[in-house]
């Protein structure tokens, strides 16, 4: 058998699976989203040409719950980077307890999204949360804050949360980058003179970017997709203040049972996906021949 | 007088530099550790004990009755009074459906362990063959694999439901089994070619030279020096499939543990005391594997991913 075929063979099984599971749903929900679909969701009755997505467009609720996943992600994308490189930064030197501490990002990594929520919830739980106990006792507050139930704290409380298992797995990530970086490099800018924060800028901010672009993606997709973490948290609610584009779609499609426009939306977060995703590489990657 | 001069003088910058580690590192700690540390106490404190404010650090007297319980062990009855201490009660507990705990965890396993095997099956061969051979679109099958890694399940969720209602098997462990191979074939393919590309062409050529077919070349020379690209694969996978909600959700009745833990939280009355337990019971697995095999996981998705 020539060689060509050979290597086929080995990855027609992979191609099948695929196919089936990925390609062609992905397709039939680009399909459905431009008809009127029966709720039982078989058969993809009458054609509509583009009256979901117009549907959508026009409909200020829509673009209100992308304004908000934006924001919940760039929440998410800004904290989960920064506190994940200053931790990278930190566990990069030696002190006494480095090794504990680098155990303890394990903790967050590990959970699961839906069970991340759940810790958080009752973390901030408006009664007897321990973070209410705590700000009490250091008498920032006179009285318990229901972050979760109120519309101006929610949104930032789940992005927070969100951002807590996050930024572990970050700095691990980072991490390995900044352990592969030869340290004579740092040592002879030292000796030419080059402080610390030049030395992060020209040195090791450059040695990271491809590490970080890596992050960055990851970040991208996990916080316009997050759903889980709203599930726990607050159903999307108070209200709407924490209904993101994902918990939307999953409203229409298995509670309105609302196939056509259910696909238009998540169509459509799949495009801000891709978008976000290559803007990220875009700038990221351009950085690095200036 | 004559002193002894210290090796390392404790110059300004240097007390400076160490004070700094050490209140970062201060401030990462507490970041990790006080949000879990609290569903770590509730799960040691008696329900009746849990509306003290302000809220304390640590369970005022640590017991294991949420725990007992959860797993269906049973606890003194001199403990309970039904009807009053509705947590520390069996019977009470018992319509909570806490306990259901552990049989829902051998269902995640029994899910997640499937969905490993089949997964590295295939992607080791496919990924095997993207990292030797060129075939026609073989390059558009690697891209297509790299960028459905952004595709939201939410895209896929609508036809596979349909999919598996009319195969009849919505409810089912294979509903599951299916819907995640969608995600985890393309992370193993993606992290085993990478894998691969390390692994230098000699082996096969030496082996090739000593007449070795292409199968068993694979099977004995190229696997056992593949075993950390496998373990990484097969870690992740597992990880993906322990933790996914949103298929299981939708697709199965709390079949796994993340959907029970949502169910039991959207109950009028519910237990913190008992969620906490069973929290920290749901998530030793994840911990202890990801712990024994970090070295593996960061290395292969520091690596692979972004490519």
């Amino acid at each position: 058998m020539p060689n060509r075929r050979f290597g086929f063979y080995l990855a027609l099984p992979a191609i099948l699976v695929l196919l089936v599971l990925l390609a062609i749903p992905a397709l039939l929900t680009l399909f459905q989203s431009l008809f009127v679909v029966p709720d039982d969701g078989i058969g993809i009755g009458q054609f509509t040409d583009v009256d979901n997505y117009l549907f959508i467009f026009k409909n200020e609720i829509f673009w209100a719950t992308c304004l908000r996943s934006i924001v919940f992600a760039a929440i998410f994308i800004i904290g989960s980077t920064l506190i994940g490189l200053a931790g990278a930064l930190l566990l990069n030197e030696k002190f006494v307890g480095r090794l504990f501490l680098r155990g303890l990002l394990v903790l967050p990594w590990a959970c699961p999204w839906l069970i991340v929520g759940i810790i958080w919830k009752w973390f901030l739980d408006g009664n007897i949360g321990l973070l209410n106990g705590v700000l009490m006792r250091l008498n920032l507050i006179s009285s318990n804050q229901d972050f979760l139930s109120n519309p101006d704290t929610a949104l930032v409380m789940t992005a927070l949360a969100a951002t807590w298992r996050q930024s572990c797995l970050v700095a691990l990530l980072l991490l390995a980058g900044l352990q592969t970086m030869p340290r004579d490099i740092w040592d002879a800018a030292s000796v030419d003179g080059a402080g610390i924060i030049q030395r992060f800028r020209h040195i090791t901010l450059p040695w990271l970017r491809p590490a970080l672009t890596v992050v960055t993606v990851l970040n991208v997709i996990y916080g316009l997709m997050q759903f889980d973490v709203i599930f726990a948290m607050t159903q999307g609610g108070p209200g709407s203040a924490t209904t993101l584009l994902s918990y939307l779609i999953y409203r229409q499609f298995f509670i309105f049972t609302n196939f056509g426009v259910g696909s238009a939306l998540a169509v459509a977060l799949a495009v801000i996906a891709l978008i976000g995703g290559l803007i990220a590489v875009k700038t990221l990657y351009r950085k690095i021949e200036v | 007088m004559k002193t002894v001069r210290r090796r390392r003088p404790l110059s300004r910058a240097r007390i400076v530099r160490t004070s700094m580690i050490y209140s970062v590192a201060a401030c990462f700690v507490l970041w990790i550790l006080f949000p879990i540390w609290y569903t770590i106490s509730s799960s040691f404190t008696e329900p009746s004990k849990i509306g003290v404010r302000p809220t304390p650090f640590w369970p005022a007297n640590p017991t294991l009755d949420n725990y007992k319980i959860v797993l269906g062990i049973p606890i003194r009855d001199k403990d309970c009074t039904p009807g009053v201490d509705i947590g520390n009660c069996q019977t009470a507990a018992s319509n909570v459906s806490v306990n259901k705990i552990v049989d829902t965890m051998l269902n995640s396993f029994y899910v997640a362990s499937t969905v490993v095997v089949i997964t590295l099956i295939i992607s080791t061969i496919a990924a095997y063959s993207l990292s030797r051979y060129r075939f026609v679109g073989s390059n558009f099958f690697l891209n297509f694999t790299i960028l459905s890694r952004i595709v939201p399940g939410l895209v896929l969720v609508a036809p596979i439901f349909i999919f598996l209602r009319v195969l009849d098997l919505l409810n089912t462990p294979w509903a599951l089994i299916i819907s995640y191979t969608s995600f985890t074939l393309p992370l193993a393919i993606i992290i085993l070619k990478n894998y691969f590309d390390q692994i230098s062409v000699d082996l096969e050529e030496a082996a090739a030279l000593d007449g070795a077919g292409r199968i068993l070349t694979l099977r004995l020379i190229i696997l056992p020096v593949a075993v950390p690209g496998l373990i990484a694969a097969g870690v992740l996978v597992f990880l993906e499939s322990w933790s996914e909600f949103f298929f299981a959700l939708v697709l199965t009745d709390s079949y796994t543990v993340p959907p029970l833990l949502a169910g039991f939280l959207s109950m009028q009355t519910f237990n913190w005391t008992l969620l906490s337990a069973a929290t920290v019971i749901a998530i030793i697995p994840p911990v202890l594997l990801t712990m024994i095999f970090q070295k593996y996981i960061v290395t292969a998705l520091a690596s692979g991913t972004g490519k």
